[in-house]
C-alpha cells in the first residue's frame, strides 16, 4: 500500500498525466455542451422564424404548381382513394423547418455517450504509457529499484497506480458527464426511464473499466519497449494497418479477432459486424448474409486475455532484463 | 603487490562485500559477443573507504550494477553483508546508499519531491529528507525542479538520496563528476569523514589522485578483471623499490651495480637503480669498489605508476588475446 501511494502521487504529479486529465474532462465538457446545445427546446422565435419560412414556401409559386396539379390527379399524388381535399396535407408546416431533435438519453448513450468513453480511453491509455515511459527516459527506473529491489512490487504497484488513476479519473468524468445530461434532461421536462438509466449505468461502468484496463495496457506496453515513443507508434501502427493486415488474413471468420470489433461487443453490450471471410449464407435471391455477431462476454474473454497476455510479458520481463 | 581476495589482516567474514568468479556477458544490438566482467573476484573489508579503480569501460559500473541488483550476473557469486545476492537484496537494500552513473530523478519533480517520494517508498520519515538535504548542501534549493539543477547539484541530491537510509555501506559511482573544486573538496571530504563513522563507502573512480587521497583500500580493474587489491600504502610500496643514487664516478658504479643483479638507469647524473629492497645493499656493492655514495634518496611510487604500470600489463594482455582470436571483451582482454 506503501508504494501504490507513492505511486498514485507519482501518477497525479505528472505534467503530461494532468493534461491528458484536463483535456479528457474539457473534450468532454465539449461534447456535453454540443449535444445539449444542438437539442435545446424551440424558442417562440424559432417557431415563428419557422412559421415564416412555411408561409413563404406555400406562397411560392412552384408550391402552387404543384397544389394545383395534386389538385387536379390526388390519386397520384396523394395515393389510391385520394380525393382533392388531402392535397391540404401538401401545405408546408412550421415543424417541417424546426431542424433540432429533442434531447434523448437513450440516443447518446449510443452516441455522444460511446464517443466521451472513447476519448477518455486513448487518453487514458497515453496517461499510462507516458507514466512508464517518464520513469525509463529519465532513468528514475533504477534509483527507485535501488530503495525497492522487489521489481515485482515495484510492477504492480505502477500497475496498480495507473488502474485506480484512470479508474477514477473517468468514473468522475462519465458520472459528470451523464449526471449533466440527466439534470439538463429533466429540467426541459424529458423523463428518463429506468431502463433507459440502467442502460446508461451499464454503458459508462463498461467505459470506465474498458478506460482502466486500457491505461494499464499501455503502461505494460511500455514497460516492456521502455519508451514512450516506441508504445505510441506501435499504437498508431495498429491503429493505421493493424485491422487492415488482420482482416485481409486468409482466415475464416478473422473479424472475431479484430481488437476494434471486439472493444465494440464490450462497450456495445454484443456488437453485429460484417466479415467477408465467412461463408455466403444465402437467406434469398441474389442476398447473401455475412454479418457475424461477438457477444458482450466473448469481447471480454478476448480483451482480458490479451491484457493478460501483455500484462504477464511484461510484468516478466521487467523481473529479469537488466535495468538500464 | 596482493592477489584477489587477500586484503591483510581482513577475514573474510569482516567483508562487507564479496564477489567470486563474477562475470557478466552481453550481445550487442549487432550480436557481438563482449565479456564486461571477467570472472572478477572482488573483497570489500567492513568501514573504511575502498576505492574501486579502473579505467574507463573496465567494467566498475557494471560490476556495481549487479551487485545492486540492476543488471543480471551471468555467472558468479555474489553477498552483500555475508547475504546472497540478488536473492537476498531485499533484506539487505536497507543498509544501502547508492549512486550509479548519473545522477537519475524525475526532471519535472523539485529536489525535495523526488527524495519525498523515495522515502516514502521505504517509510522513511520526512525529517530524514530535511537532514539527507542539509548534509550535502542543497537545503535552500529543494524546491526547485530538478531539470533546473547543475550537475553538481544534480550530484548533490543524488548523494543525498543515498544518506535517506543512513547505510552502511555507500556505493558512490563516480561521485565528483561535474563538480567544480570546492564541491569536489566538499564530497571528499565528506566521504572521507562517512568512512571514519564506521559507514564502508565503495568509490568508484577513475581518477588516481582521489582515490590515493580518500581511500584506505583499494581494488584495480582492466578489461573486467581484478590487477590488484589491497590497502592504499601496501599497494604503492609494493610496486617494486627504486633507490635514487648520487655518485661522482656513475659510469663505474653501473657496471658493478649490474653485476651485483640489479637494474640501473641514469637520470640527470644521478643513478636510479631497481630491485633493492634496502638502501644498504648498495652502499655495500659499491663501497667494495671503494666507490662512495653522496645521495641515497628512497623513490617513493604513487598509485598513478602502480595503476599505470597494472593497466599497461593489462593491455598488452588484451592485444595478446586478441591476436590469439580469444572472445572479445568490453575493454578488449580476452
Amino acid at each position: 500500500m506503501k508504494l501504490l501511494r507513492v505511486e498514485l502521487t507519482r501518477f497525479r504529479w505528472r505534467r503530461a498525466i494532468v493534461l491528458m486529465l484536463v483535456a479528457g474532462a474539457l473534450l468532454t465538457a465539449v461534447i456535453g455542451g454540443t449535444t445539449l446545445w444542438e437539442t435545446r427546446p424551440v424558442t417562440a422565435e424559432d417557431r415563428a422564424a419557422a412559421e415564416a419560412q412555411a408561409a413563404a414556401e406555400a406562397a411560392s409559386p412552384q408550391f402552387e404548381r404543384e397544389l394545383a396539379a395534386c389538385e387536379r390527379r390526388p390519386r397520384r399524388y396523394m395515393g389510391p382513394g385520394a380525393t382533392a381535399a388531402d392535397c391540404e396535407q401538401m401545405m408546408p408546416q412550421a415543424d417541417w423547418f424546426l431542424y433540432r431533435s429533442e434531447l434523448s438519453l437513450a440516443e447518446e448513450n449510443r452516441d455522444s455517450g460511446i464517443g466521451v468513453v472513447f476519448i477518455l480511453a486513448a487518453l487514458m491509455i497515453i496517461a499510462g504509457t507516458t507514466f512508464a515511459g517518464a520513469d525509463w527516459a529519465s532513468g528514475s527506473m533504477s534509483n527507485q529499484l535501488l530503495f525497492e529491489p522487489r521489481r515485482a512490487r515495484i510492477w504492480l504497484a505502477k500497475a496498480g497506480a495507473v488502474f485506480v488513476g484512470a479508474l477514477g479519473v473517468s468514473a468522475v468524468i462519465l458520472t459528470a458527464f451523464w449526471v449533466t445530461l440527466y439534470l439538463v434532461a429533466e429540467a426541459r421536462g424529458i423523463s428518463t426511464g429506468a431502463t433507459v438509466q440502467e442502460a446508461i449505468r451499464w454503458t459508462a461502468g463498461r467505459g470506465v473499466v474498458l478506460a482502466a484496463f486500457g491505461a494499464v495496457g499501455g503502461y505494460a506496453l511500455t514497460m516492456l519497449l521502455r519508451h514512450t515513443v516506441g508504445t505510441l507508434a506501435v499504437m498508431f501502427a495498429y491503429a493505421v494497418g493493424g485491422e487492415i493486415l488482420i482482416a485481409s488474413l486468409p482466415v475464416e471468420g478473422i473479424g472475431r479477432w479484430s481488437l476494434g470489433n471486439n472493444v465494440f461487443a464490450w462497450l456495445f453490450d454484443g456488437h453485429e459486424y460484417y466479415d467477408p471471410s465467412l461463408p455466403c449464407v444465402n437467406n434469398g435471391p441474389e442476398y447473401c448474409n455475412q454479418m457475424a455477431l461477438i457477444s458482450l462476454a466473448d469481447g471480454a474473454w478476448y480483451l482480458g486475455v490479451m491484457l493478460l497476455v501483455l500484462g504477464g510479458a511484461s510484468f516478466l520481463l521487467f523481473r529479469r532484463r537488466d535495468i538500464p | 603487490m596482493l592477489g584477489p581476495r587477500q586484503i591483510r589482516g581482513i577475514r573474510m567474514s569482516d567483508l562487507v562485500i564479496e564477489a567470486t568468479g563474477l562475470r557478466k556477458e552481453f550481445r550487442t544490438r549487432r550480436g557481438r559477443h563482449v565479456v564486461a566482467v571477467h570472472d572478477l573476484d572482488l573483497a570489500v573489508p567492513a568501514g573504511g573507504v575502498h576505492g574501486f579503480l579502473g579505467p574507463n569501460g573496465s567494467g566498475k559500473t557494471t560490476t556495481i550494477r549487479m551487485l545492486l541488483g540492476l543488471a543480471r550476473a551471468s555467472r558468479g557469486e555474489m553477498r552483500l553483508f555475508g547475504q546472497a545476492v540478488p536473492r537476498h537484496l531485499p533484506d539487505v537494500m536497507s543498509r544501502v546508499g547508492a549512486v550509479v552513473e548519473q545522477p537519475k530523478f524525475v526532471p519535472t519533480f523539485s529536489g525535495r519531491k523526488n527524495l519525498t517520494l523515495l522515502a516514502r517508498s521505504i517509510g522513511l520519515p520526512k525529517e530524514r529528507v530535511d537532514s539527507a538535504l542539509a548534509q550535502v548542501g542543497l537545503a535552500g534549493r529543494d524546491k526547485e525542479r530538478y531539470r533546473g539543477y547543475s550537475l553538481g547539484m544534480k550530484q548533490r541530491l543524488a548523494i543525498a538520496a543515498t544518506l535517506l537510509k543512513n547505510p552502511d555501506l555507500l556505493i558512490l559511482d563516480e561521485p565528483t563528476n561535474g563538480l567544480d573544486p570546492a564541491g569536489i573538496r566538499d564530497i571528499r571530504t565528506m566521504i572521507r569523514e562517512l568512512g571514519e563513522s564506521g559507514v564502508t563507502v565503495l568509490l568508484s573512480s577513475h581518477i588516481l589522485a582521489e582515490v590515493q587521497q580518500v581511500c584506505d583500500s583499494v581494488s584495480i580493474i582492466g578489461s573486467g578483471r581484478l590487477l590488484a587489491s589491497g590497502k592504499v600504502d601496501e599497494l604503492v610500496g609494493s610496486s617494486g623499490s627504486t633507490t635514487r643514487v648520487g655518485i661522482s664516478d656513475p659510469t663505474a658504479a653501473v657496471g658493478h651495480l649490474e653485476r651485483a643483479g640489479y637494474s640501473v638507469t641514469r637520470e640527470n647524473g644521478h643513478l636510479l637503480v631497481d630491485g633493492a629492497t634496502r638502501a644498504d645493499e648498495i652502499t655495500r656493492v659499491l663501497a667494495a669498489q671503494e666507490l662512495y655514495v653522496h645521495e641515497l634518496t628512497p623513490v617513493r611510487a604513487d598509485l598513478e605508476s602502480v595503476f599505470l604500470q597494472l593497466t599497461k600489463d593489462d593491455a598488452l594482455k588484451a592485444d595478446l588475446g586478441a591476436a590469439s582470436g580469444l572472445d572479445s571483451q568490453a575493454g578488449g582482454a580476452a
